[in-house]
C-alpha cells in the first residue's frame, strides 16, 4: 500500500468537499471504521508502521477539522450576506470638537521653539508705560506712545501694543543666557476692518547670549518660518528702525500662493512680510543693567493671526474673532 | 513718500531697471511698496502719437449743438479735422492733441470716427485724459509759444513711474527726493548732482527784517527771506504735474513752490502774506494762555502755553510748523512774501500735533527731526524759484539762530561690525561705505552727516549702516548653545491638557475680544479712550462672551453648540495693574448636569476630585449653581437665552495645582469584588454627597467604589422625600468577600445613614 498517495488522495478529496455531506463521504471514505487506513492500524503489529500510520492519520483529522470550520464559517457567511446592506449610509454622528486655528498655530510656535531650547513665556497683557515703552527705549516722539495709537487706562497704564515688554521681564528675571518666546494677546487702536481687528497675538522671540550675531537671527527665523510655512520657503531681510533693536530688519518669507513670481497675496512682490526683528539695542540693554560689550542678542515679533491667514488661506481676518461654528469647524 | 521717477534722475542717475531698484532700496534703505505708472503708456513709440497742436479753425458742428469742429495744424502740413465737446478755447489756441492709434491712459486705442456725420482725425485732450491733472472742465490749454506738431512729451510729463516708498521714523532725510537719491548713489556707487537751487541776485535794495525767535529750544534756526512784486498765479504745468505725482494738490505758484521744496529736500516752508504782518514783524514765541488762532483749514484752535507759534507784533499767524494762520494766508492778491525756512524741535511739534490732533506733511516730517542746517539749503531753492516762477524780485534775507549742534564723533571698532552682524567686511571697504554716505571718517572716529545726527549717535549705530548694506551677503547660522532650558512649565502643561480635553469631548474653542461692553464688576478697568461702546472696559469673566457667542450660532442656525475658551481675565487689584488670570470657560446645551458632567469628567482627567457646594453666580440659575475647583459651574439663567444652556467658568492656574502628575498606580486587587445597589428615602433637602461620604466612611477601605445612581422623588415616594439610589462595590485587599461581609458591609451603611439623616431603606 503506497500510504504517501493515500493520504495525499484523502487531503485533496477534503479540499475538493464543497458541502458538510461532502465532507462526511470524504472523511468516512479515509477515516472511517471500514477505511483501509482504520483496517492498517487494527492489523499492524510492528512498531514503525504504526507509528507512519498513526500519524498520518492525525494529519488526515486536523485537515478534516480545518477544512470543517472552513465550510460552516461559508455557510455563516452565506446566512449573513445582504446585498441590500448600505456602506455609504454615515456613521453615527461623534461629537467633535476643535482647538481654535490660532491656538494650533500658536502650539506649532512653542513646539517648534521648544525644539530650539527656548522657554515658553505668558506674560500680562495690562502693562506699565516704562515696560511697554521707557524701557525698550521708545523716544518720547514715537508715534506708538500716542493715545490715539494705543489704548491707556491712565497716563502710565496701556494694553500692551506688542509682546515686547517680556523682553524686559525675562531680562529683569534671570541673567543670560535667555533663550524666550512671548505669546498673548496685544491691542492696538486700529479701526476694524477685513484685515485688522484691534485685539490680535503675537510671538515674540528673545536670545541673549555671547556673541550672537544678526547672521544668527537670520538663521533662526529661516528655521522658524519653514516650521511654520514650509520647507521651500526663502526669507529674506529688510532694513528697519524699531526702537529697542539696532540694527533693526524685518523678515519676509517668500509667497506660498505664487511661490515668490508675485500674486495679489503678496501684493506683487513675491515676498510676505512677516513682523519685525533685530539685534538687542545696547540702550535695552542698559536699562535693564546688562553691558552690551559682554553680552548681545537678538529679538523678533511676528502676528500669529497674519501666519495663521497664510497657513489656512484666509483673505480676512473676521473668521478669526467670530464665534461662528461654520468656520471654527472647518479647523 | 511718493518719488516721481523722473524727478529721482534730476539729482542722480537712474538707469537700473525699477524693480530691481525697488528691491535694493527695500532691503538697504527703505521699503518700495511699488512701483506705480501714472500716464500715457510708454511704449511701441506710443508718446510720438501726443502733439502740440493750434487750432486753425473752430465753429459749431453742422449736425450737433454741442460739438465743436476744428480744424488741428499738429505739424503735418496739412491740417487735422477733429471734433470736439469743449468750449473752452477758439481758433488760435494751442491745444494737445492725440492722433489715430494712441494708447490713452486707460487702455483705450484712439481711431479715425465719423461724429455725427463728420469725421474726426484726432482728439484734443483735457488733462484728465492723459492723467496729468485731475481736471475735466475743458481742454488743455497750453503756452502760445509752443511750436505745432512738438512731440508733448518734450514738453509735460506725459509718462511718469513712481516709486512708493515707505521709510522709518528714525530717517526723515528719505521724505525727501533728494534724500532718497543721495542713497541710491551710495548704493550702486554714482554720482550724487549738489543740491539742488542756487540764490539768484537780489534785486530792489536789501531791507532788513524784524525777525524774533524767543524760545530757541523750540526754533533752533529761523531764515526769512523777503519777495516783492509777486504774481501770485497758477503754477506752470510741469511743476503742477510733480506735486500731484507726489500727491500734493497744486495751489498757487508761491505755494507749491513751498511744498516742491519741501518733497525736494525734506525742509517744510511756509509763505505768509507779509502785508498781514503787524509791524512787519516775526516772533517765534509759545503761546499764551488762552490765546486762539484760526488755522488755514478754517478751525478755531486752542492753544497751550507748550504750543510753539509764529506770531507778528500783535498776534498768533501760524501754529509753527504745522499750518499757517488764515489771516496771513497767500491769497491772488498778495504782493509781498515772507518766505519761512526754519528748523523746529521735534518734540515741541510732537507734543501740539499730537494735542491738536492735527498731522500735516510739515509736522509728520519734524516731529521726526529735520537737519537744522538743511534750512538755508531749502531757502535757496525756493528763492529761486519764486523769482523765476512768480516774476518777484527778493529783497530781504534775514537769519537767527542759536548755537546750532556741534556734529559729535563716535569711536568706532570695524570689527565690532563684524562681531554683531557674523561676516566679515574690511575696514577699508567699511570706511568706503560710510564715506559715500557722506560720514567723516578718520582713523578710529567717524562723524555722521547732519542729517544723520539724531539717529546715528552710538557705535551700534554705524554697525547698522554695514548691515544694512550687507543684509543680502549674511548668512545663515545658529547661535552656539552652552545652556539648555526649553521646556513648557507646569502650568502650561495643564493648559494644554485642558484643550485637549474640551475639545475632545466635542467642545469648539473661540476667540472672544477681552475687551467688553460692561462687566458684572463695577471696578472692572475701563479704557480712556475706547474705539467703541463695545469694546471699552476689559472684562473680569470669560462666560458673558460665551453666552454671546452661544445666542449669535443659535441665531445662526448651527446646532450642538459646545464651546469653550481659555483667554485671560483683568481682576481689579487695588493697585495700577489687574491681577491677571488664565480662566477656561465653556458654554453647552443642557442642563447642571451637563456642565458638573464635563466639570468632573475633567477633573478625573486631571486625576483629581472635585467638590461641589452650592452658590449663587450672577449668570446661572438660583438654586442650579455650583462652587468647585477654581470657579463656578451651573445652569444658565433661563432670562438669559432661550432653551436649556450649561455653563462653567474655572481657573486654569488652580486646576494645575489640584491636578496629579504623575499618576500613582493602584493595584487592582487580585480578590473579586462584590456589587450590590441600595436605595434609601430621606429628605429631599438632604445632598447626595453627603449620603455617600457617610456611606464611605461606614464601610471602611473595603468599600472600593460607591457611586450614586439616582435622584427619584415621584410617587410612591411621598411629597418632601427623595429615594437615592447608589451602586457599591466591595473588595478586599486580603482576601474574598464572602456573602456574609458584604451583607455586614452593607448594614454598616444602612445604619449609618439611619442614624445621620433618618433614611429609610427602600425595598
Amino acid at each position: 500500500m503506497d500510504w504517501e498517495k493515500y493520504e495525499s488522495t484523502a487531503l485533496d478529496s477534503f479540499a475538493d468537499a464543497g458541502t458538510r455531506e461532502e465532507l462526511t463521504t470524504a472523511h468516512t471514505a479515509a477515516l472511517g471504521r471500514k477505511s483501509e487506513l482504520k483496517t492498517a492500524l487494527r492489523e499492524v503489529r510492528d512498531r514503525r508502521t504504526g507509528m507512519t500510520l498513526n500519524a498520518i492519520r492525525v494529519r488526515l483529522e486536523e485537515a478534516f477539522t480545518a477544512r470543517e470550520g472552513e465550510l460552516e464559517r461559508a455557510d455563516l457567511d452565506e446566512r449573513l450576506s445582504d446585498d441590500a446592506f448600505d456602506v455609504t449610509v454615515p456613521g453615527d454622528e461623534i461629537p467633535v470638537g476643535q482647538l481654535h486655528p490660532t491656538t494650533q498655530v500658536r502650539r506649532l510656535i512653542e513646539d517648534t521653539f521648544l525644539g530650539l531650547g527656548y522657554e515658553i513665556r505668558y506674560d500680562r497683557e495690562v502693562e506699565t508705560v516704562e515696560y511697554n515703552f521707557d524701557k525698550l527705549a521708545f523716544e518720547p516722539t514715537h508715534p506708538s506712545r500716542s493715545p490715539r495709537a494705543t489704548f491707556f487706562l491712565d497716563d502710565d497704564t496701556v494694553l500692551r501694543t506688542e509682546t515686547s515688554p517680556s523682553q524686559i521681564h525675562s531680562m529683569e528675571g534671570k541673567p543670560p543666557p535667555i533663550y524666550m518666546v512671548s505669546i498673548g494677546r496685544c491691542y492696538r487702536r486700529d479701526a476694524i476692518d477685513a484685515t485688522h481687528y484691534p485685539i490680535f497675538h503675537q510671538f515674540e522671540g528673545l536670545a541673549v547670549d555671547r556673541g550672537l550675531t544678526l547672521a544668527d537671527l537670520k538663521g533662526t527665523l529661516l528655521h522658524v518660518m519653514r516650521a511654520l510655512f514650509g520647507e521651500d520657503r526663502r526669507v529674506r531681510f529688510r532694513t528697519h528702525f524699531f526702537p529697542f533693536t539696532e540694527p533693526s530688519m524685518e523678515p519676509d518669507v517668500s509667497c506660498g500662493v505664487c511661490g515668490g513670481e508675485g500674486c495679489r497675496t503678496c501684493r506683487y512682490s513675491g515676498w510676505l512680510e512677516m513682523g519685525g526683528s533685530g539685534m538687542v539695542d545696547s540702550r535695552v540693554f542698559q536699562n535693564v543693567g546688562l553691558d552690551p560689550e559682554q553680552w548681545s542678542g537678538f529679538a523678533f515679533g511676528v502676528g500669529i493671526e497674519r501666519v495663521t491667514q497664510l497657513r489656512h488661506g484666509m483673505a480676512e481676518i473676521r473668521p478669526l474673532w467670530s464665534p461662528d461654528l461654520r468656520a471654527l469647524r472647518q479647523f | 513718500m511718493r518719488v516721481p521717477v523722473s524727478w529721482l534722475r534730476d539729482y542722480v542717475a537712474v538707469d537700473m531697471p525699477l524693480p530691481e531698484l525697488a528691491d535694493r532700496l527695500s532691503i538697504s534703505v527703505a521699503e518700495v511698496e511699488g512701483v506705480l505708472h501714472r500716464g500715457v503708456p510708454n511704449e511701441d513709440g506710443n508718446l510720438g502719437l501726443f502733439r502740440v497742436g493750434r487750432v486753425v479753425e473752430a465753429g459749431k458742428h453742422p449736425s450737433a449743438d454741442r460739438l465743436q469742429l476744428c480744424q488741428v495744424d499738429v505739424g503735418e502740413g496739412d491740417v487735422r479735422q477733429i471734433v470736439c465737446g469743449a468750449w473752452n478755447f477758439g481758433a488760435g489756441a494751442a491745444v494737445a492733441v492725440a492722433l489715430p492709434g494712441a494708447v490713452l491712459p486707460d487702455g483705450r486705442k484712439l481711431e479715425s470716427t465719423k461724429l455725427r456725420g463728420e469725421l474726426s482725425n484726432g482728439m484734443i485732450l483735457a488733462e484728465d485724459e492723459i492723467e496729468l491733472g485731475v481736471d475735466h472742465a475743458g481742454i488743455m490749454l497750453l503756452p502760445d509759444e509752443w511750436e505745432p506738431g512738438t512731440p508733448l512729451a518734450d514738453k509735460l510729463a506725459l509718462t511718469e513711474d513712481i516709486l512708493l516708498v515707505e521709510s522709518t521714523g528714525n530717517r526723515p532725510d528719505l521724505l525727501s527726493v533728494y534724500g532718497i537719491a543721495r542713497e541710491v548713489a551710495a548704493l550702486y556707487g554714482l554720482e550724487l548732482a549738489p543740491p539742488p537751487g542756487n540764490d539768484p541776485t537780489r534785486s530792489g535794495g536789501d531791507k532788513s527784517l524784524d525777525l524774533r525767535v524767543d524760545d530757541f529750544d523750540g526754533c533752533p534756526r529761523y531764515v526769512g527771506r523777503l519777495f516783492c512784486d509777486v504774481a501770485i498765479g497758477p503754477s506752470p504745468a510741469w511743476l503742477r504735474t510733480r506735486l500731484s505725482d507726489a500727491g500734493m494738490r497744486p495751489i498757487t505758484n508761491v505755494v507749491d513752490v513751498t511744498n516742491y521744496v519741501m518733497l525736494a529736500l525734506g525742509n517744510p516752508l511756509h509763505a505768509f502774506d507779509y502785508a498781514t504782518l503787524a509791524e512787519s514783524r516775526i516772533v517765534v514765541r509759545r503761546a499764551k494762555k488762552g490765546e486762539e488762532l484760526r488755522t488755514l483749514d478754517g478751525e478755531l484752535r486752542k492753544l497751550d502755553p507748550d504750543d510753539l507759534l509764529i506770531a507778528d507784533a500783535k498776534r498768533s499767524i501760524a501754529l509753527a510748523g504745522i499750518m499757517g494762520g488764515e489771516e496771513t494766508e497767500i491769497t491772488e492778491a498778495t504782493t509781498d512774501v515772507l518766505l519761512e525756512a526754519a528748523n523746529f524741535d521735534a518734540y515741541t511739534i510732537f507734543r501740539t500735533s499730537e494735542r491738536l490732533r492735527l498731522r500735516t506733511e510739515g509736522s509728520n516730517r519734524w516731529e521726526k527731526g529735520v537737519d537744522p542746517y538743511l534750512a538755508p539749503v531749502a531757502a535757496t531753492m525756493a528763492t529761486e524759484l519764486i523769482v523765476e516762477l512768480a516774476g518777484a524780485r527778493w529783497v530781504g534775507h534775514g537769519d537767527v539762530q542759536e548755537q546750532l549742534p556741534e556734529r559729535t564723533a563716535i569711536r568706532y571698532r570695524p570689527e565690532r561690525a563684524d562681531e554683531l552682524i557674523g561676516i566679515e567686511t574690511s575696514s577699508e571697504e567699511q570706511h568706503a561705505l560710510l564715506r559715500r554716505l557722506e560720514f567723516d571718517v578718520k582713523d578710529a572716529e567717524v562723524i555722521a552727516p547732519t542729517w544723520r545726527a539724531r539717529d546715528v549717535t552710538r557705535e551700534v549705530d554705524v554697525v547698522e549702516e554695514i548691515a544694512r548694506f550687507r543684509m543680502d551677503q549674511v548668512p545663515f547660522t545658529y547661535p552656539l548653545r552652552r545652556e539648555m532650558f526649553g521646556r513648557l512649565t507646569r502650568n502650561q502643561r495643564f493648559q494644554r491638557r485642558v484643550e485637549e480635553f474640551l475639545s475632545g469631548v466635542g467642545f469648539s474653542e473661540v476667540y472672544t475680544a477681552s475687551l467688553v461692553e460692561r462687566d458684572f464688576d463695577r471696578e472692572a478697568l475701563r479704557l480712556l479712550e475706547p474705539i467703541s461702546g463695545e469694546l471699552a472696559v476689559l472684562r473680569t469673566t470669560l462666560l458673558p462672551s460665551l453666552v454671546e457667542a452661544a445666542r449669535r450660532n443659535a441665531e445662526l442656525g448651527n446646532e450642538r453648540i459646545d464651546l469653550f475658551e481659555i483667554a485671560r481675565v483683568y481682576l481689579p487689584s487695588g493697585g495700577p495693574l489687574p491681577t491677571e488670570r488664565i480662566h477656561v470657560a465653556g458654554i453647552a446645551q443642557g442642563g447642571f448636569s451637563r456642565a458638573k458632567g464635563v466639570v468632573e469628567a475633567l477633573a478625573e482627567a486631571l486625576e483629581f476630585e472635585a467638590p461641589f457646594r452650592a452658590e449663587p453666580h450672577a449668570l446661572f440659575h438660583p438654586s442650579r449653581s455650583a462652587a468647585t475647583t477654581g470657579g463656578a459651574v451651573g445652569e444658565l439663567h433661563p432670562s438669559l437665552l432661550e432653551g436649556e444652556w450649561c455653563g462653567f467658568e474655572l481657573f486654569v492656574d488652580e486646576l494645575a495645582a489640584a491636578a496629579h502628575e504623575p499618576v500613582q498606580f493602584r493595584e487592582i486587587g487580585a480578590y473579586p469584588a462584590v456589587h450590590q445597589d441600595i436605595a434609601v428615602v430621606v429628605d429631599a433637602g438632604v445632598r447626595a454627597a453627603e449620603l455617600l461620604a457617610a456611606a464611605r466612611k461606614a464601610a471602611g477601605p473595603d468599600l472600593r467604589e460607591a457611586r450614586f445612581l439616582s435622584d427619584y422623588r415621584d410617587p410612591p415616594i411621598p411629597a418632601g422625600k427623595k429615594s437615592i439610589a447608589f451602586s457599591l462595590t466591595f473588595q478586599s485587599a486580603e482576601r474574598t468577600l464572602t456573602d456574609e461581609d458584604a451583607a455586614e458591609l452593607r448594614n454598616r451603611i444602612v445604619s449609618a445613614l439611619e442614624q445621620a439623616f433618618e433614611a429609610r431603606l427602600r425595598t
